[in-house]
């Protein structure tokens, strides 16, 4: 990697510290704009889009009576104010230059995705340096997809990897193999989405085929023998949670020297932030029924000896 | 991950317990269980028994040395207040009553007593009884003998105009006015730990001859020994008579009751309480139940001496228990299940013992009536190696399995704690009920050696009170402390030196009119001038306090067991003991609220200028009525907690500035007088009398504690709040004492062992921050729902999915919902 890779910058929208869940440790989530699929259920739907978004939560919103600055600060008659002493955008009319946002004293207006150099990613990933050391935890990049920014997250690795900060990635895999090859090489920790063996249910269900990532998952596990790869399903409602869906995964996972396997049950923490930004959440009230996860991890169990 | 470990164990407890389940850790704990189910729900009673003897003998030894009258009156009440043997307990010794009970001490109260108790029936705030009888007697016999005697009148009377202004209502001294707050006549003493070694190894007989030797050794000639060593010795002699007296009645009761006893278990057990009563605490203890008798005995016998300040700590019980429970256990004595049971008896009959506060700001200080006799493990022996040993362990176990609120429990940790003894206090720590608290020996040795201390008496500390630590032997310094409210120095700032809740009265310094400040430089130097101002004061009540208190207190049995006392023949409330370290402090409450507020002035009035001075001063006077919008841009300005380098730099500058008085004028005390943030619940007294803040804040509400962010400011997590604290201490000065600080973390964030080794890490990393203390809540469902109800007070709080975590509050109701739905039907 060349010596200008610091000055690469992407969108990020979110940096999470105190992540305990993705990877080894305390660690430090970086959230990367730009996807390359489409799920339905996607827990960030802010992150889709490449581009910033501006995002709009009504509880924050003190109301037009205390405040009513967007109003003024909005030129393109975007934001006009609804029947409840709140406000609506019209995301037509919006040309997202912003100037609502630096409006908003409460924070209500808000926007998904800022540009930010490695140099910057970094110094905020390094501010937490001291509990990584103890905990054996790093850096994880996230998304979106984060090789959808396939030279920014390669930069931001490598760049983690000389401040030997050490680093993990969650991905679909639904990208060319020579960007995935080109970010492993900075890895200690892969994390993988294993989503659907069927492929018309996976496209159905992600935009995209199944055969790129699951082709790209084994590719990689025989490219980087020494590399971490935890796969990771979620369990999605009516897409993917019965006993013969997650069987299939975990035969497949189960076949790959090495590879861990976790079921993630599907949640709806999503919903209000597709609110925040103008869409309908597709999920509707769809739950895991109760005791599901169990019975699936016991299949999966099952499968894994 | 498993559904079920969403839960911590106490929340599990919980729901068991409205399900009706018997706790499991129930069977094997039925003699605890049942002692505490029988006192838990009583309503406390004032027994007036010590108050009542203690004044009888005062009234015989006027004119005597204070000291010697104090041991007088201790032998007086260890003669005559009635001695119980519980039911079921195995361990004896009451300082009143059976059942809850709260104790007078006239010396601290009389001069408002009668007034006191006569309106103790209309008192909504604290439900305490008091026999008609009872009350009839303080009003009549016991208070009229304090009038005019009482600690508090001769303070008060001796305050500056202008230091009685900040301190309490001119008009009516009882009133504190909650800005440089005094602490020192609501309670006789500091939190303190006794040297309990002392008790076990040489018993009161030991120590009794040791005085006598000491007696036989004065010079007949000398002025001094006649004036002063003599009365000391002879006061000496006196309490250790009196203690032994006091236990030898209780083995006598138990041998009566042993007689008349019908059930042979219980009869066997009272004989064996009778035997061991008429051995310790006069003589070294030779078991391990003998040791913590012993040990019981003492500290309650100080409590009937004194009103400590969040009373006697326990000090590192398992060090000086170890050896008894060594030897014990290898000679086939003692199993581990009987161990714990001796102290859960202790336990349970600490829980019955309510710290009574008759006067109006002791009690708004201590909301409840907490008491704090702080249980220290772990740590370094005084050599410096790891102390953890089996006896550490079952106290974490104890805690785990019979979590009750007392004793407080403080695990020290210091860089090579054991692998074991951290997730064994992890797993502690997430049961969910806030135990144990940490305290860091990579901050504390250092500190204290700079301050003059052995390595050999740091690395032997014990934590003491809530954030506090002692070394039993070389401490000398007793006077409470001033607690100072710094957020009233900042409405100071804004109002030219008043305070809208004391209307016109100026009570700081006139710092001028904001509006004509032309820069931050000069809005932060005029708060460092009341800031300054405040501690000034402060120092200026210690220095009367230290030299008031001698002539109204005295402690000989907190003498007999420190060295310093007994060598230098000095009762240890004197002004100077030869030899020891004088280790006091003033405390910084309202940080988060200071910094928080300077934060926001900085940023939005002076650099970003989105405010102008006159429109934040009357956003405040309306209390943000109608300014709601101001508001919101106040409570977003950056704010201490979040690893901010703006809000950051200048709690440091607030601190380094606090610090850099009392480098200067401590030394003209003669006491470490130093930087110090732990509230107790004073915040929120001080919340009441401050109005709106330049943070967002409402008026009366409470301000922020200890060195923790403000309420909800801290929305970076907790690494965030770490390091915060990190970056605002100053640690080129060793000016400091206790930070306390407080962690929210949900059950969820600490699931399983990847959870605990997780806090483990976590701990080690506040370890090398040489953080000094440290504290976590493990969110409970109730939180959450009181977060919906209040979401402004709980921006800070995580809570995790698989997958990602969110903030709480930025969830929308339904999810919120949601999440509480799906916690009840996980703990199904």
């Amino acid at each position: 990697m060349s010596a200008g890779h610091k000055s690469v910058a992407g969108v990020v929208f979110n940096i999470q510290k105190y992540s305990v869940h993705d990877g080894p440790g305390i660690r430090t989530l970086v959230f990367l704009k730009g996807c390359t699929l489409a799920c339905r259920w996607c827990s960030n739907p802010e992150s889709i889009s490449p581009k910033p978004v501006l995002a709009y939560n009504p509880a924050k919103c003190i109301g037009v009576g205390e405040c009513g600055r967007c109003l003024e600060a909005c030129t393109y008659g975007a934001i006009t104010q609804d029947g409840e002493g709140r406000i609506a955008i019209n995301r037509e009319l919006c040309a997202d230059c912003m100037y609502c946002v630096k409006a908003c004293p409460a924070v209500a207006l808000t926007v998904y995705g800022q540009t930010m150099s490695v140099e910057e990613v970094l110094g905020a990933v390094e501010a937490d340096a001291v509990f990584y050391s103890r905990s054996g935890g790093g850096m994880t990049l996230s998304g979106g997809e984060p090789l959808y920014q396939h030279e920014f997250a390669v930069a931001l690795l490598a760049e983690a990897r000389r401040r030997r900060v050490s680093t993990a990635m969650e991905t679909a895999g639904n990208v060319p193999f020579e960007r995935l090859e080109a970010a492993c090489t900075h890895l200690d920790v892969l994390l993988y989405d294993v989503k659907s063996l069927d492929p018309a249910k996976h496209k159905a269900g992600t935009g995209a085929a199944n055969a790129l990532p699951l082709e790209n998952l084994r590719r990689v596990r025989k490219a980087f023998p020494g590399l971490t790869i935890m796969a990771r399903t979620p369990v999605i409602p009516g897409f993917n949670d019965t006993e013969a869906d997650i069987r299939a995964i975990a035969d497949f996972v189960q076949e790959l020297p090495g590879v861990s396997h976790e079921l993630l049950p599907y949640h709806r923490l999503a919903k209000p932030k597709y609110g925040y930004i103008g869409r309908e959440f597709p999920m509707g009230e769809a739950a895991l029924e109760d005791g599901l996860m169990a019975r699936l991890e016991a299949a999966a169990a099952l499968v894994r000896g | 991950m498993k559904c079920c470990e969403e839960l911590s164990p106490q929340e599990v407890r919980i729901e068991e317990q409205n399900r009706g389940v018997e706790n499991r850790h129930r069977q094997g704990r039925e003699r605890v269980f049942t002692i505490l189910e029988s006192v838990q729900h009583l309503k406390p009673m004032i027994d007036i028994e010590r108050a009542r003897y203690f004044t009888e003998s005062f009234r015989t030894t006027e004119g005597q040395p204070l000291i010697l009258r104090w041991a007088k009156a201790l032998k007086h009440t260890a003669e005559h207040i009635t001695v119980y043997i519980d039911d079921h307990q195995l361990l004896v010794g009451r300082a009143g009553c059976q059942g809850r009970y709260g104790i007078l001490f006239p010396e601290l109260d009389g001069d408002f007593l009668d007034l006191a108790i006569e309106q103790l029936p209309q008192r909504v705030e604290s439900p305490f009884d008091i026999d008609p009888a009872d009350a009839e007697t303080v009003i009549r016999d016991i208070a009229p003998y304090w009038k005019g005697k009482a600690f508090h009148e001769d303070l008060a009377a001796q305050l500056p105009p202008d230091t009685l202004k900040l301190t309490y209502d001119p008009a009516d001294t009882l009133i504190s006015r909650f800005v440089v707050n005094e602490t020192a006549s609501f309670r006789t003493s500091l939190q303190w730990v006794l040297d309990y070694e002392k008790v076990l190894k040489r018993g009161f007989k030991g120590l009794k001859e040791e005085t006598q030797e000491k007696m036989a050794a004065l010079d007949p000639l000398s002025p001094t020994d006649n004036v002063v060593r003599k009365p000391f010795l002879e006061a000496v002699i006196t309490v250790c008579e009196a203690i032994v007296l006091w236990a030898r009645r209780h083995a006598a009761l138990a041998a009566e009751k042993a007689a008349a006893e019908k059930d042979p278990a219980r009869k066997k057990e009272l004989a064996e309480i009778a035997e061991i009563c008429a051995w310790v605490p006069e003589n070294p203890a030779r078991t391990y139940h003998e040791a913590v008798q012993a040990q019981w005995f003492t500290q309650m016998f100080s409590r009937l001496e004194q009103k400590t300040g969040t009373i006697i700590s326990n000090g590192r019980m398992d060090q000086y228990l170890y050896p008894f429970y060594q030897k014990d256990k290898a000679e086939g004595r003692l199993s581990d299940e009987r161990a714990m049971e001796l102290l859960e008896c202790m336990w349970v009959a600490m829980a019955q013992f309510i710290d009574l506060y008759i006067s109006p700001t002791g009690g708004a200080f201590n909301e409840g009536y907490a008491h704090w006799e702080a249980v220290t493990v772990g740590g370094q022996t005084r050599q410096g190696l790891d102390a953890t040993n089996e006896l550490t362990y079952l106290f974490l176990r104890s805690k785990r399995e019979f979590p009750l609120n007392y004793p407080d429990l403080a695990a020290r940790i210091h860089s090579r704690s054991p692998e074991r003894y951290l997730c064994e206090v992890a797993e502690t720590i997430k049961d969910g009920s806030g135990f144990p608290k940490l305290l860091n020996d990579e901050e504390i040795v250092p500190l204290h050696l700079s301050k003059g201390a052995t390595f050999e008496e740091i690395y032997d500390y014990a934590a003491s009170g809530c954030a506090e630590i002692r070394m039993p032997n070389r401490d000398t310094y007793t006077s409470c402390c001033a607690y100072i409210n710094f957020a009233a120095a900042v409405e100071m700032v804004l109002l030219n030196g008043r305070m809208r809740r004391y209307g016109d009265e100026v009570l700081g310094l006139q710092t001028g009119d904001p509006r004509g400040f032309g820069s931050w430089e000069q809005f932060f130097g005029a708060y460092l001038a009341q800031q300054t101002n405040f501690i000034k004061h402060a120092f200026i009540q210690q220095h009367i306090i230290i030299n008031t208190r001698p002539r109204h207190f005295a402690s000989p049995l907190g003498s007999v067991l420190h060295d310093l006392c007994m060598k230098n023949c000095k009762d240890l409330h004197s002004p100077v003991i030869e030899g020891g370290i004088d280790l006091g402090y003033f405390e910084f409450i309202g940080y988060g609220t200071v910094v928080d507020s300077l934060s926001a002035i900085k940023k939005l009035v002076f650099e970003e200028k989105r405010l102008t001075m006159a429109e934040l001063l009357e956003a405040l006077e309306r209390n943000f009525e109608g300014r709601e919008a101001v508001r919101q841009m106040l409570i977003h300005s950056p704010c201490y907690g979040n690893n901010d380098p703006y809000a950051d730099s200048i709690a440091k500058a607030v601190d380094r500035a606090a610090g850099e008085y009392t480098k200067t004028y401590s030394r003209e005390l003669g006491v470490h007088l130093d930087l110090r943030y732990v509230p107790f619940t004073s915040h929120v007294p001080f919340g009441r009398v401050v109005s709106a803040t330049p943070n967002g804040r409402k008026a009366w509400t409470p301000l922020a504690d200890g060195s923790s962010a403000s309420h909800g400011a801290d929305v970076n997590g907790p690494t965030a709040v770490l390091l915060s604290n990190f970056a605002s201490k100053n640690y080129d000065y060793r000016n400091r004492a206790a930070r306390l600080l407080n962690i929210k973390l949900t059950p969820r964030c600490l699931a399983g062992e990847e959870g605990t080794r997780k806090l483990v890490g976590f701990i080690r990393t506040f370890c090398d921050l040489k953080l000094w203390h440290i504290q976590f809540n493990i969110i409970r469902r109730e939180t959450l729902l009181a977060a919906q109800k209040d979401p402004e007070k709980y921006r800070g709080l995580l809570v995790r999915v698989a997958g990602y975590s969110a903030y709480f509050v930025d969830l929308s109701p339904d999810l919120q919902d949601d999440i509480i739905r799906r916690t009840e039907h996980e703990t199904l």
